[in-house]
């Protein structure tokens, strides 16, 4: 037999266990958590279709689809962060353009001005708008509905007059220009096919991420803040805590985001931050469908695939795009994969009804 | 420099502003009473207010008090089709989606303005005259002495009804009570559609009022109307005169605000204002009927 372990015994760490358990925390944060049950529905079929399509999609698309599709990663990863706060927690934030724009020029600042490699800068990045989410969201998620939209549209307002006034730090209206290409250990992310993989890459990583925490505690959590707060607090929820950490999670995301948009563009400038990124964001989200995490990524790649051929409109793309975005809520207020595939379960559960009926009255 | 000795002449500038902002928040609040809706689109009806008088002069060459009559009456139009176009069909959805569609309404009304009218910023001529009166060392522009008087006229047009005709105590109670208002054969939505319409007047009278003092251009009014609804949140949320007061409050704290802070960071400061009254008083200066004190 197995001598037990005497519990009164000091055990002795060394440094290299720590750095090896918090590696594999990192990884664990990832990879699918093996105590979780139904594992196997961690990581179905389709998700292999994703990734395989993912990777072979540069094969098909020329180069300018391939940046937008840069672009449509990017602005993903802004819509799966927000798709925690916005279509799990159920709460409304119209300022996570600001979160991205904290993102951007943390990149942008601190690999022009202060020579740090973008790899650091790209975890400042999330970090200080983590840290921006934390000092806004602790006051103003006590709002709900219209106040809580207002509240984050005001701090996107206040973000973008600090942005443009204080040109010493930011550059002012222009903004900064020469942000170095993203690069890990000498290696530079330089063309575009190279960018899309980096960002397809972080957004899988991410996705892997949101899936693990939706699953986890604190996903259960914010499903039940998200029906009825009153009903979550009185099993013993902290709702405000949770409110402000998914809020922090998501400027996080958003932050990662803006880094990887400043590295791309190679510039960053207040005119994209604004409240019409904002609303692009939370419409990917609604048009992705509530509380679900691949229908944001597929709403982005769709919406600025739609921006990109308005553009071409001229003075005519922004009431088009205003129009279709009515259009796009007034029929599909559920989201546009939500309903189609509850109309084709529909159609499909009727017509075997009537199989079912038909072969009865025989 | 003594910032101080500016105090007087930015506190006439900020009663003017501060008129402007009381306009545009009873719009808001006429709204607020009859549905609960937030219309994010409300600082449109203003830009187009000033925009499309301009038009009438310049265009189709009416004088000047017919072609704002006409423009307030196009405007009352354009919020009734919104009512219609936008809010009708959505009418059960959930507040996200609702303040999607006015953003979009908003998007589309801004940019198709520009398309039809350019997107020069358009100006009108004074009421009666740009030669300053002199009060006491301070210099106002008569046009300043209109807008409050028309802020003071239309909040008592409005008070009067809402509070004193039949229509207007319906529109309060199908926002208070809609199963009640249901009950007593009240036709809720058609109500919705008439407090579109009156919203839409009040922010054309007041875009046609601020067009001679400031320059409207089609981009305008995305910013006047969120500081016209942080108005009616500082004053109190849903009341008449919540609202007026809070326009003034905030028009008077933006304008001292440049004697101490550098110029460029004032449209920052209505924000601020909105985060401490949301942090500190959430119900507003004056209280709210629509917000519990302790949750909402």
């Amino acid at each position: 037999m197995v001598k037990k372990y005497n519990k009164g015994s000091r055990i002795e760490y060394r440094k290299r266990d720590i750095l090896f358990t918090a590696g594999l925390w990192l990884v664990s944060l990832i990879l699918p958590d093996p105590h979780l049950p139904y594992r196997r529905e961690f990581i179905k079929k389709r998700d292999f279709f994703y990734v395989g399509a993912l990777l072979l999609l540069p094969l098909i698309l020329s180069g300018p689809l391939v940046y937008l599709m840069v672009l449509a990663g990017i602005y993903a990863i802004v819509a799966l962060g927000l798709s925690l706060f916005l279509g799990y927690a159920g709460q409304i934030s119209l300022g996570h353009a600001a979160f991205f724009g904290i993102g951007a020029y943390t990149t942008a600042i601190l690999t022009t001005r202060y020579a740090v490699s973008p790899l650091e800068a790209f975890g400042a990045s999330a970090l200080a708008a983590a840290v921006c989410a934390y000092l806004i969201g602790k006051p103003i998620l006590k709002l709900k509905g219209y106040f809580l939209a207002l509240a984050t549209l005001g701090f996107g307002e206040i973000f973008l007059v600090m942005v443009r006034e204080s040109r010493s730090l930011t550059g002012g209206v222009s903004g900064i220009f020469g942000v170095p290409w993203f690069s890990v250990a000498g290696f530079a992310f330089d063309t575009s096919l190279k960018q899309y993989y980096l960002v397809w890459g972080v957004l899988i990583a991410l996705v892997l991420f949101a899936k693990n925490l939706v699953r986890s505690k604190m996903g259960r959590t914010l499903l039940a803040v998200a029906a009825s707060e009153d009903a979550a607090a009185s099993v013993g929820i902290n709702v405000a805590q949770v409110k402000v950490r998914v809020f922090v999670l998501s400027a996080a995301f958003a932050g990662l985001a803006g880094s990887l948009f400043a590295c791309v563009l190679s510039t960053a400038n207040p005119q994209g931050f604004g409240l019409g990124l904002s609303v692009l964001v939370v419409m990917m989200v609604i048009m992705g469908g509530m509380g679900n995490l691949y229908g944001p990524i597929f709403a982005a790649i769709f919406l600025t695939w739609l921006t990109d051929v308005l553009g071409g409109f001229q003075e005519y793309s922004l009431p088009i795009y205003g129009v279709i975005l009515i259009l796009l809520l007034i029929f599909f207020p559920d989201g546009v994969g939500t309903r189609l595939n509850e109309r084709l379960i529909y159609l499909i559960s009727y017509w075997g009804r009537k199989r079912r009926r038909e072969r009865v009255d025989i | 420099m003594n910032p101080w000795i500016h105090i007087p002449q930015l506190l006439a500038a900020g009663i003017t502003m501060g008129a402007i902002y009381a306009l545009v928040a009873l719009g808001f609040v006429i709204i607020v009473r009859a549905s609960q809706i937030l219309n994010f689109a409300q600082g449109e009806f203003v830009m187009l207010g000033g925009v499309v008088t301009f038009f009438f002069i310049t265009g189709a060459g009416l004088p000047y008090p017919l072609a704002a009559l006409a423009a307030v009456l196009a405007v009352i139009v354009i919020g009734f089709l919104l009512h219609l176009l936008v809010v009708y069909p959505l009418r059960k959805a959930s507040v996200l989606i609702l303040i999607m569609a006015t953003v979009g309404a908003s998007i589309v009304i801004s940019n198709t303005s520009a398309l039809l009218f350019g997107t020069l910023p358009k100006a009108l001529p004074p009421f009666s005259g740009d030669l300053p009166l002199e009060l006491g060392g301070i210099r106002i522009v008569p046009q300043n002495l209109w807008v409050l008087g028309a802020t003071f006229l239309l909040f008592f047009v409005l008070y009067f009804l809402s509070h004193r005709t039949l229509v207007g105590k319906a529109m309060e109670a199908s926002s208070t009570d809609p199963l009640g208002a249901d009950l007593s054969g009240i036709a809720r939505n058609f109500m919705v559609f008439l407090a579109f319409g009156v919203s839409a007047g009040v922010g054309a009278i007041a875009g046609v009022l601020v067009t001679p003092i400031f320059y409207t251009s089609y981009n305008a009014g995305t910013l006047l109307g969120l500081k016209g609804f942080i108005a009616a949140v500082v004053g109190g949320w849903g009341k008449n005169s919540g609202a007026v007061l809070g326009g003034f409050v905030l028009g008077v704290v933006e304008s001292t605000s440049i004697a101490f802070i550098p110029a460029g960071y004032k449209d920052a400061v209505a924000f601020v204002v909105l985060l401490l009254i949301l942090y500190f008083r959430p119900k507003g200066i004056l209280g709210s009927p629509y917000i519990d004190s302790r949750r909402w």
